[in-house]
């Protein structure tokens, strides 16, 4: 490959830029509907419906600051930010032990446990509306945030237990023997030589299940309440506020709102990898 | 202190039986918590919408729920609008995952070929976002830029010398339309598998497959596809299931509509429960998607093991 590079320089380079110009119209493409949310929620207000759209105007940061200091939108933030954060610690602590549990031991039924737990995660969110509706009436759960930390925890501990399955068993069980013969218990075992070795895991679980936690919007909506609203239903009932769409506030609360994940794909952005194939996959992007 | 490798060996061989025990009391210790959240947030609803799906429960009707055996299946079994609701969001899903895949595998393949290229995270950032944002704002947006009279999309078609398109209204546009909207999001998700599943194919056998100039439809039968396919299943499973599911979508921008044209399953299976409050009638239909859910997560994992079993060959 080398050498062929070193015989036609020229023609190499054209083809790389071309491709590299190929692939930045691909991005800019597919960015194109989020930057047209981001501008519009940057332009003036009444310029908004305008058509001819504005291509080129004077950016004004008004929007975003109404569209924060409007009634409930920074609670909503604020929930948001308390229930996905909360729920995926604690899912991928218990995940953590469960995973060890079944990479180590392998008890009875473990491939069946994973697949049962996987299969959740399959079920069309409708499907399960109803019965967590009643049982969050009877368990007196409904709009609060145990409930919601309680059930996002359940959403995000399959995938979590499987990512974290498929790390730990990547480390070698010389660490467990050689702790035990030490005398070391398990306690430490667990926490201090096999944990700091899965990080990334922990990492790419954490960065994986905060993303679904942080966009999931059916049962946040038929389970939460005023007081726990997240964002996600904040954008959906903000289409009708006052009888008509005011798509500055909804633009706002939308660029508001990717900001964060954009973030997160930029810093975190090999460990989305691993989070979608369930630690099968380690490699860089 | 440091023990000999022979003594650690022996050490490990006469870990006591009691030992052994302990370890097995220590496994169901540590899943307990997995297991009581399981139990209580999906053994328990499960049961509940099975036993539910007996039942004739209508909340809005005041009757208290009368055991009615397996009517709610057949009811369904012939409730045509259901049969339909599930073939189209077969097609759906056919057309949508075969448009993804086919262009998130081009693409996947232009950022793979091109691994130096300038501002490439910046520029995948971008090209990723689509597929973290809620559907519920991306719906909205395309809603909003779909609209015939404020929306960019018009504006430009009709500068363009198109007409002026209702697309969401138009019985034989809108559900092209919600695939191609579909297929916007989570095209970058595919390419993102492409990537992986490139990244799967040892570097080593690519530089021996450039020395020896093997030609490139060799290349990518013989050295790229052995390695890559699994990962690229399951990317392809995971899109179909997750299309199996689609609801926030076809909720905010077409509701359904127009007629019943975009009416997908899991959208039916909504309005059963919240807005006619049907709740043994829904749970009957929750039942059969849970059927479907759990065989699509058999032919996963089978697809998991394949991989597995090929890796241990190898």
């Amino acid at each position: 490959m080398s050498k062929k590079l070193a015989m036609k320089p020229s023609n190499e380079r054209a083809s790389k830029i071309t491709l590299t110009f190929t692939c930045w119209t691909t991005a800019i493409l597919f960015f194109l509907p989020i930057a047209w949310i981001i501008a519009t929620a940057l332009k003036p207000k009444n310029t908004v419906l305008d058509i001819p759209p504005k291509i080129l105007f004077v950016p004004t940061f008004q929007n975003l600051i109404d569209a924060l200091t409007f009634s409930n939108t920074l609670d909503y933030f604020i929930n948001s930010i308390i229930y996905s954060s909360i729920a995926v610690f604690l899912a991928i602590f218990v995940s953590f032990l469960a995973a060890y549990s079944f990479s180590r031991f392998k008890p009875a039924g473990t491939d069946f446990l994973m697949f049962l737990l996987l299969s959740t995660r399959f079920v069309p969110a409708a499907a399960f509306v109803i019965p967590f509706f009643q049982l969050f009436n009877i368990l007196q759960l409904k709009d609060s945030f145990l409930g919601l930390i309680l059930f996002y925890a359940m959403f995000s501990i399959p995938f979590s237990v499987w990512i974290l399955k498929g790390f730990i068993d990547g480390v070698s069980t010389k660490f467990d023997e050689t702790g035990l013969v030490y005398g070391a218990r398990r306690p430490h075992i667990m926490f201090k030589l096999v944990l700091p070795q899965v990080k990334s895991g922990l990492v790419a679980a954490f960065v994986f299940n905060i993303i679904f936690v942080w966009n999931e919007f059916l049962f946040n909506f038929q389970l939460g309440g005023l007081k726990t609203y997240g964002i996600p239903v904040g954008l959906f009932t903000s289409i009708t506020k006052g009888g008509q769409v005011d798509w500055s506030f909804v633009a706002s609360i939308g660029t508001l709102y990717v900001l964060p994940l954009a973030l997160v794909i930029y810093f975190f952005q090999r460990y989305l990898l691993v989070g979608l194939t369930f630690g099968t996959v380690r490699g860089e992007v | 202190m440091k023990l000999p490798a022979a003594k650690f060996e022996e050490a490990i061989k006469d870990r006591p039986a009691k030992k052994k025990a302990n370890d097995r009391s220590l496994s169901w210790l540590l899943l307990l918590p997995v297991l009581a959240f399981f139990a209580l947030f999906n053994v328990l609803p499960t049961l509940w919408m099975l036993g539910l799906s007996f039942y004739d429960y209508t909340l809005t009707s005041y009757k208290p729920p009368s055991f009615i055996g397996l009517t709610n299946y057949v009811d369904f079994a012939k409730n045509e609008q259901i049969a339909a609701s599930v073939s189209r969001t077969f097609i759906f899903l056919i057309l949508a995952v075969i448009a993804q895949t086919l262009l998130g595998i081009l693409i996947g393949v232009f950022f793979w070929k091109n691994d130096k290229m300038p501002g490439r995270r910046i520029a995948l950032t971008l090209f990723f976002t689509p597929m973290v944002v809620t559907p519920i704002a991306t719906a909205l947006f395309w809603k909003l830029m779909l609209d015939p009279t404020f929306g960019v999309i018009n504006y430009f078609l009709t500068t363009w010398g198109f007409e002026r398109t209702d697309f969401l209204t138009n019985s034989s546009l809108a559900f092209p339309t919600l695939i191609v909207v579909d297929t916007w999001m989570w095209t970058p998700f595919m390419a993102l598998m492409t990537l992986a599943a490139l990244g799967s194919v040892p570097k080593a056998e690519l530089e021996a497959a450039a020395i020896d100039r093997l030609p490139i439809r060799r290349l990518i039968t013989s050295v790229i596809w052995p390695h890559a396919k699994f990962i690229l299943m399951l990317g392809i499973l995971l899109r179909s299931i997750d299309a199996f599911k689609t609801m926030d979508l076809t909720y905010i921008m077409t509701n359904g509509g127009p007629g019943d044209t975009t009416e997908l399953i899991a959208l039916s299976l909504y309005r059963f429960a919240f807005k006619s409050f049907k709740l043994g009638y829904s749970s009957a239909v929750s039942v059969l998607l849970l059927f479907i859910a759990i065989a699509l997560t058999a032919i996963y994992l089978y697809i998991l093991n394949a991989k597995k079993k090929a890796e241990q060959t190898v």
